[in-house]
This record gives structure tokens, sequence and C-alpha cells, in this order.
């Protein structure tokens, strides 16, 4: 019979912020040695609550899935459970399908977790073989010194993650960026889900906008929520549920009338642009009914033009925020923004029906949208309109005037820096961003070419999976492949030898076109493989971290277990080697690059973070996330609501930011905000990508959805989320599917110019007839493999959304017709 | 709304209104379920937990219907394995996975969504099960898995079988909402 153990009132307590996603829902954590429980009695158990009766709804529940087993390094058992905190003002008490299930990501000797990296692994060759930690971090060290030393920093390339939550964090984050950037040196460098080193918001940050302004309660208050290329149901499900729901169906008209006073106030409207029916969409005409939401299913690409036009309705309309914009924008470039992306020169009649015709969907669903936007409320009172974006507009047709189109829309209708307001991201993982600047310029440099064409020497790849998920990814394993093959034969021939000769056998490897492969992460990937040493990282919870939400509420995640076997966290490994460059530096009588690797002494975490957040002050460049003053005692205080970065110092003490701009100053040395021009309202599609989609027939949407984070490092060691997705799923339209003979469950191919790739059936009609959409960066069939190698050239940002290709049946599976369910996926009522 | 109920609702801003939430079987036919049946009373067996890995109380064996009055398209509440948790049997379309009858096509489930306790709506056009606080949905012809939505553990399956023309309950896979173990 299944059952959970109780905690027992001694249990051990730790506050910890979800691992997954940018909403970063606070956890409770408890932990109490096996054989220990607690009792149902409400003195007998460390919740406080009488289990010898049925909770009631919405009460507190240790559902199996927030419970595991663990084992300490000294073979000590506990048991953990991890459930939602009631007391944080970010969920609420909520948890979401992946936060629910938080508990089995633990590493657990007798789970599938067990495929946790314990050691360092080196190649023999053959296989990757356990090696010492001492030698291992040699070994790296002195590869990467005689890659600088004979071809120069930029022949060490990078790709890591710079985010926060799960892995990351502003302590690993500060030791890696320190590294490569003040250490090292390198210009080729890139991040985690592309193939520079670039912010995905560029045009945000010339705006002088930033990407995450709002706070989440700005959606209790606002008139519109706009919500373009996310879907936040499923992946940013705490704000949705706890936050944007209660202004849908009402519940926070009584914050709205103690907020706003006389101003009129009403439940709230909701935009939703987005070329498929999601669960968002359904929830939301639950929540607030259908004559509230507007859904504006486009085709791929038309974001631009359709904003472009949204913006050419207000414009004329005569509804833009004048006094704003003369007080807080630079006026030229509002000038420059009504003449080129408005074309105020042509009739507004050809620039909506254009945008119409671009995004087929009805010329009166752009006025209607215009209207709900930025028409005045009752009184002369502006409305109030919170934007939101995500990757459908970031990695659609052009990232720069993507983003430019979305952010000069906020900033026509003045609609940031204000309660109810913003213009924000939505947001993929957490943040927690801290590094010196990138060497390199803008646009950055495309380190996947790099890698392709021979430049990169030694590539250290870190708690990212580019085999998965990188554009063009056959020809990314292809590269990995043919240049790893003269370094693992080196490394071979000089197993046993001297670390001396095996350098020198890897170095005549890369004179010969060879690459060394460095992998840091916590599991085996689809990249490790490849690798020839990999260096075993610790995981959320088996260290202290911080990070902050969607809102820049910055927060300490709390250790609370040790990591399997001799993992150590990123910043530790980093560390490692930087003390062993700077001595093999010193050796070589060589103090000025021995000086680029100084100070990695840290002995704690804390002392990361403090010195991450040194390097900070009085730095206005990123004053996103800078966090003057704050410390793991303060955040400890602090629990599970943390403190909104930027902090600033008020007589010594931190005070937090509840919404940027609302002392009307933007991030521009004016001070004032600007529009970023675009030379069209819609500037069509590159050639690369158009002879794609002339050439395939359907376009193949990608992303994430609600039960699986990124590319299933976890999930698909657990049975709940593996058996729901045992495969990718393609969701294909009736119309297309029937007259392929393709049914649910049936396995797929897909193919293009790029590659091949199989998924599994998912017949629904959320997509329109023409379009596809399939889960992306999948151990079992990867998009990647099918998105072309442009980008947007002044961004070097992908086009990821951007693919088309030709579908055939390849044969049922009888097992997951069986076990899977095909029931919709966006049914609420 | 009492004090306690208001607090209880912190966890869901977004939802309706909890103040006569119905759960306990008293309340039960508020939530309007189809074809409420009686419950008949337990012929007084206990059924060990297969899989008990300790000592615990066993599955009470509880009449649900008579087989021949379970029409296509059944939709019959009642409550396993105790007053407290309000259960539905469905005769669904096609074969179930565990699902009993002649074609395998009857199964019953815990009521009480593995999100946050709230009962669920069965969509019969849709043979999907719908919660309707924050949208968790399951298949009931797929053990309960979580379609889409917020649950992290399917809904708990009531295991049936068929005693002399008679449904009954007599077990329950996985674990009832707001309980640490499923017999209290």
């Amino acid at each position: 019979m299944t059952r959970v153990p109780l905690p027992p009132p001694t249990a051990e307590r730790r506050q910890t912020v979800c691992q997954f996603c940018i909403v970063g829902c606070g956890y409770r954590v408890y932990k109490w040695p096996v054989g220990k429980d607690g009792g149902p009695a409400p003195g007998e158990n460390a919740l406080g609550i009488d289990f010898r009766q049925a909770q009631p709804p919405l009460g507190t529940w240790i559902a199996p899935s927030m419970h595991n087993v663990i084992t300490e390094r000294d073979g000590r058992r506990y048991n953990v459970a991890i459930i939602p905190d009631d007391e944080c003002v970010v969920n609420r008490g909520l948890s979401s399908v992946r936060g629910g299930g938080l508990a089995q990501t633990l590493y657990a000797p007798d789970r599938p977790t067990k495929a946790r990296l314990g050691a360092p692994l080196v190649s023999d060759g053959q296989k990757l073989r356990a090696m010492p930690w001492d030698a291992a971090t040699d070994l790296s060290a002195r590869v990467v010194k005689a890659v600088i030393d004979r071809w120069g920093p930029d022949a060490v390339g990078m790709k890591f993650f710079d985010h926060g939550g799960g892995g990351g964090g502003f302590e690993n984050n500060w030791a890696i960026g320190r590294f490569f950037f003040s250490g090292v040196g390198t210009k080729n460098a890139s991040i985690h889900n592309r193939p520079a080193y670039n912010s995905e918001v560029h045009a945000a940050g010339d705006a002088g906008v930033g990407a995450l302004t709002n706070a989440y309660a700005d959606a209790e208050l606002a008139d519109t929520i706009l919500i373009v290329g996310a879907n936040p149901y499923e992946t940013q499900t705490n704000y949705y549920l706890a936050h944007m729901v209660p202004n849908l169906n009402g519940d926070s008209l009584s914050l709205k009338r103690q907020t706003f006073g006389a101003e009129p106030v009403d439940r709230g409207r909701m935009i939703i642009v987005d070329p498929r029916r999601t669960m968002s969409v359904a929830t939301a005409e639950a929540a607030g009914g259908a004559d509230r939401v507007l859904h504006l299913q486009i085709e791929p690409g038309a974001d631009i033009a359709l904003l472009n036009a949204i913006a050419r309705v207000i414009l004329d309309r005569r509804w833009h925020d004048i006094a704003f914009i003369e007080r807080h924008t630079e006026r030229q470039t509002f000038e420059a923004y009504q003449r080129s992306t408005l074309a105020i020169d042509r009739p507004i009649e050809s620039v909506v029906s254009e945008a119409a015709q671009i995004a087929k969907i009805p010329e009166a669903q752009i006025y209607q949208a215009a209207e709900w936007i930025a028409a005045p409320k009752t009184k002369g009172y502006r409305r109030r309109s919170l934007i939101h974006y995500e990757k459908g507009l970031i990695w659609g047709l052009k990232n720069y005037e993507n983003v430019a189109s979305i952010v000069d829309l906020g900033l026509l209708t003045g609609n940031v820096g204000r309660p109810g307001t913003g213009i924000s991201r939505l947001g993929g993982h957490q943040e927690g961003y801290v590094r010196p600047a990138y060497p390199g310029g803008r646009p950055a440099l495309n380190v996947d070419e790099a890698v392709r064409r021979g430049e990169i020497k030694v590539y250290w790849v870190g708690g990212c999976n580019p085999v998965l998920t990188t554009l063009r990814a056959e020809a990314m394993e292809a590269a990995f492949l043919e240049r790893g093959k003269p370094v693992h034969a080196a490394l071979a021939a000089t197993e046993g030898k001297p670390v001396g000769a095996r350098v020198a056998a890897v170095v005549e490897a890369l004179k010969q076109g060879g690459m060394m492969l460095l992998v840091q992460d916590i599991y085996l990937t689809a990249t490790a493989r490849h690798a020839h040493v990999v260096l075993p990282a610790a995981q959320w919870g088996e260290t202290d971290l911080t990070s902050i939400n969607g809102e820049r509420r910055l927060r300490l995640y709390e250790k609370f277990m040790d990591p399997p076997g001799e993992a150590l966290p990123d910043w530790r490994i980093i560390a490692n080697v930087a003390r062993r460059l700077r001595q093999l530096y010193l050796d070589d009588l060589n103090p000025k690059m021995a000086n680029r690797f100084l100070d990695y002494d840290w002995r704690t975490n804390e002392d990361v973070f403090i010195h991450a957040r040194y390097s900070f002050k009085g730095d206005n460049k990123d004053p996103m996330e800078g966090y003057a003053g704050v410390t793991y005692k303060l955040l400890r205080e602090l629990g599970n609501n943390g403190i909104q970065t930027p902090t600033r110092l008020v007589n010594g003490v931190p005070v937090g930011t509840v919404r940027l701009h609302e002392d009307g100053r933007f991030g521009t040395p004016s001070g004032k905000a600007r529009f970023i021009p675009a030379p069209l309202p819609w500037p069509g599609y590159a050639s690369k990508v158009a002879k794609q989609r002339e050439r395939y027939r359907f376009w193949v949407n990608n992303g994430r959805n609600n039960h699986v984070w990124q590319t299933l490092y976890h999930h698909q060691l657990v049975p709940f989320f593996q058996d729901r997705f045992p495969r990718p799923y393609l969701e294909m339209h009736p119309q297309d599917a029937a007259p392929l003979g393709i049914e649910s469950g049936d396995l797929v191919e897909l193919s293009n110019d790029m590659g091949k790739v199989e998924a599994m059936a998912y017949i629904s009609d959320s997509v329109k007839p023409g379009h596809t959409f399939m889960l992306f960066g999948q151990p079992r069939g990867a998009v990647g493999d099918l998105v072309s190698d442009h980008v947007d050239p002044a961004t070097t940002i992908p086009y990821y959304k951007g693919v088309w290709a030709d579908i055939r049946r390849l044969r049922a599976d009888p097992k997951l017709k069986e076990t899977v369910s095909f029931l919709p996926q966006n049914i609420a009522e | 709304m009492t004090e306690k109920e208001k607090s209880s609702n912190r966890g869901c801003v977004g939802c309706p209104s909890y103040g006569s939430f119905p759960v306990a079987r008293r309340d039960f036919l508020a939530i309007g379920g189809a074809g409420l049946v009686s419950l008949a009373a337990a012929r007084g067996s206990r059924i060990a937990p297969a899989e008990a890995a300790e000592s615990q109380p066993a599955f009470p064996v509880t009449d649900i219907a008579p087989l021949a009055d379970i029409a296509a398209g059944a939709e019959m509440n009642f409550y396993y394995p105790d007053a407290d948790s309000p259960a539905v049997l469905l005769r669904l379309p096609s074969a179930a996975q565990q699902g009993i009858g002649p074609d395998g096509t009857i199964v019953a489930f815990s009521l009480l969504c593995t999100h946050k306790g709230c009962p669920v709506n069965y969509r019969a056009d849709r043979t999907i099960l719908i919660c309707p606080c924050h949208w968790s949905t399951f298949d009931p012809s797929k053990k309960g898995s979580v379609v889409i939505g917020q649950a992290s553990e399917p809904l708990p399956q009531i295991r049936l079988r068929v005693m002399e023309g008679v449904v009954q309950a007599f077990g329950v896979d996985g674990l009832i909402y707001g309980r640490h173990t499923n017999i209290l």
C-alpha cells in the first residue's frame, strides 16, 4: 500500500526554491533519518498537521512524488520531503507538476538517478574511465594552458550555462565567467542554448528597458495582460495560476480597488499571441470567460508585423502615452520609429491589412488588440497593460526586430514602471547573472562555426547539451566525432604515461585538426559521451546557491544533502583548475599569465557570492541583478520571499526594488528610454529560411511543455515523466495526419535539408493545418537536427522556431498506443 | 467563509470560492455527480494489501453496483475506502487499462485531484477528468495518468472486481490526496 512517511518534529528544515522554471516557487525541505518517522497526530510531525484525518482541499499534503530516500556520503540514509511553501508570495503553497516532483530528482543509489556522475572520467580511446580529481584538474589545466600558449585564448571555446536555478546561480556564474573572460580571455564563448555569448534581448537592453521589469503582483493589477510567444500555464505555471488567473476571474478586484482608489477597475483581459491553441488559452478562457480572452493564432514569423500594426492603430487612435513619451523617451528615436517601423507615410488600412495577411488573422482582431491594450478607461484613466514575451518572439524570425517591436509597443503606451504594467520576458530558466564583461564585440562570434571550422582546440562545455539543443545539431555532433577522434587516440596511446607526455600527444592531435572536449555536468549526457574528460558537478540541493526569479526575487537555495561520490560544485571545479593554471604559469616564470588566475581561494559558496557582489558595486551596466549588501545571513532571515534585485543600501541596509523604472530612469546614457526603429514594419524571411519554407510542407514549431524540463536530464530518470512522454511528441492537425495515415502513437520521421528526426505523433487541433509542434531538445529525437544554421546577423541569435520539414509515417508502436494518453492537452472545462 | 477556510484557501487565490467545499460524504450531493449510488454495506471481508511492506490495516471490500446496472456511459459516485474519500466509477466507450467488465471498460478513481485535493469533474464527450481548481486533467483509460496539469501523481485508481454479479472495490493504486496512508 502506498504511504508516505511523515517528518518528525525533530526533522532538519531547509528553505529552497524549485530548480526548474523562471518562476522560482518556494519549497520547504524536511530531512530525517530512516526509521525515525513522525506520527499522524499534530504534535508528532514537523508539519504540525493532524494526519489522522484526510486534509481538506488546498491543504498541506506530502504527495508520494514529494518524498525520497537518499544516502549520504557516509552511508547514512535519510528521508527527504520537499513540499510547496504556503508562505512564499510567489507560489502561495502551489506546486507545479515539475516542482511537485523535485524529490524524485535527488541522487539515490537505488533509484534511476544513480546515473549521476560521481567521479572524474577520462577517455581511454574506447570508453570513459574514472580518474582522481587531482589528475583530472591537472590534465585539464595543462591542455588549456598549452592551447592558450600555442594558439591564443580564442582557441579555448566555452559553452556554459549562465542561468540560475538548478545547477546555476550567482556563485557558479561568477566563477565560470571570471575564469573564461578575465582568466583565459576567450571571445569564443557561448551560452547554454545558443551559439554565441550574447543577450537574447539586445533590443530591450538598447532601449534601456531591460529584460525583467515588473513584479508578479502587477499581473494581479493589470487591465490587460499581453502574452506573446509564451505558454504560461505550462511553462511559467505558478506565476500564471497564483497571479494572472486571479486577475482574470476577478479575485484580485479588491486588491485593484485598494491600490488604485478612484480609478475604474474591472476583471482583467488577456491577449495571447501564439500559433497554437495551448492550455494557456483554454485555461484563460475557463477563468475569465472567452469574451475576455483574445487569442491571435498567427502564422510563423508574423509577430513583428502584428505588433507593429497594433502599435500603428494605437498611434492613429491617439491612444499612445504622449506625456510618458515626452518625458521619458529620446524624441528623435520616437520620430524614427513612427516613420520606419510604423510606416506613417502609408495609410493605416494598408499596414493593418498587410499584417493581417501575413499573420492570417482577421483585421478586426488587430483593432481589438489595440483597443484592449491602449484605449483609455472611463474618466480618462490610462489603461494598465502588462506586456510579456518569451521564446516565440525571441527565437523568431529576426531576433533584434522581434524584441524591438514589443518593447517599442510598451514604450508607446507608457506601460512600464507603474503598478499593473511592465515590458518583460516571461523567462525560461531562472537567472543569476554576474560575470565580467564578455571580451568580444557585437554581434558575438558564432562558436558553433568556430568548432566546425577547426578554430577551437579545446572546448569546455558545462551544464548544457549542444548535441541535442544547438542549431544544425547533426553537424555539431559530426564535428565532435570527427575532431574528437585524434584526441581519443592520443589519450589511448599515452595511458599510464606521465601527464607531460599525455599533454604533448594531445597537442599533436590538436595540430592535426583534433579538438579536446571537456564536459562538466551532472549526468553523462549525449554531449558528454563524446568527451575526453568529464568533470562531475554537484546539483541543486547539494550546495548552497542563490538565484533570482522572473520578478528579480533573490533567495538562498540551501544545501540539504551531499553530492554523489566526489562531485563538486561548478565553482569549485573551476577554481581548482584556475589555481592549477596559476601554479603552472608561475613554474613557467610567467607572472603576467599567472596573475590572470589570481584569487580563486574561495573557501565557501558565500565567499564566491560576496566576491561577485563587489564586482557589481557601482556598475550600472547590468543593474538588473546587482545585490549590494546582501549576505547569506540576510537571505536566511528573509526565507523564501527573499529580496528583489537590484538592491541599494539605505543607512547600510539593503532595500530591494519591486519594479524597475518607477523612478522614470532608464538604462541609457541619457536616462531616457529609446525606441528601436526597424527599417520596415515586417522584415520578411531570410533567404536560407525562405528556401526551407518553400521546399518542405510542414512548419515544425518547437519548444517546452508542462511536464518535462529542457533536455529531460532528470525527467528521463523519473517514471512519472518518462511514462508520460517516452518519446518526444509531434502535434499534428487531424486534417494533415489523416491523408498520411498517421494516428496518435505512430512513430513518424521528420526530415529536411539539415537532418532527420523521429517523433511520436500526437494528433491535436491545438495546431492549425500545416503547422506542427514538437518538444525540443529531447534525447530520443532532437529538433535541433532540423534547425538551419541561420542566425540574426545583428545578434547571432538563431531562428529556432523557423523549421520546415516533410513528415512520413514510420510504423505503429502498440506499446505507446496502449500506455500513453493522447487525450487533448488543451481542455480546461 | 470561516477564518480557517480562508487560510486554507491561501494556496489558491485563483480558485473558485470554497466556502462550502464538498468533500465529506454528507456534502457529496452538492457535487452533483450523475447517478449517485447508495453505499451498499461492505460484505465484511478485508483485503490484505498486496505490497504491504509493514503491518497496515487492510482495504475494505465495498459493493458499488450490480454489473448489470452499469450501462454504457455510466458515471457513479461512491466512497472508498471510507466515507471521507469520494470516488467515481465510469464505464468508458472503449477498453481501459485495468478496466473490468465484459469489455474491460469499467474503471474507478478517487475524485480528489492529486495536486491540491479539489474534486475532479468527468467530461464524458472527451472521456477526461478535469480539476476545476488548477485544471489538471487525467485519462481514466490510462491508469489516471496526468494528461496535462500540475498534479505530480496519477489519479489513484480504485481496484475493482466482479463478485456474484456485483462490482466491488477492493483496493487503491496510489495515495489518495490529503492522506499519508490510504487507510486512516
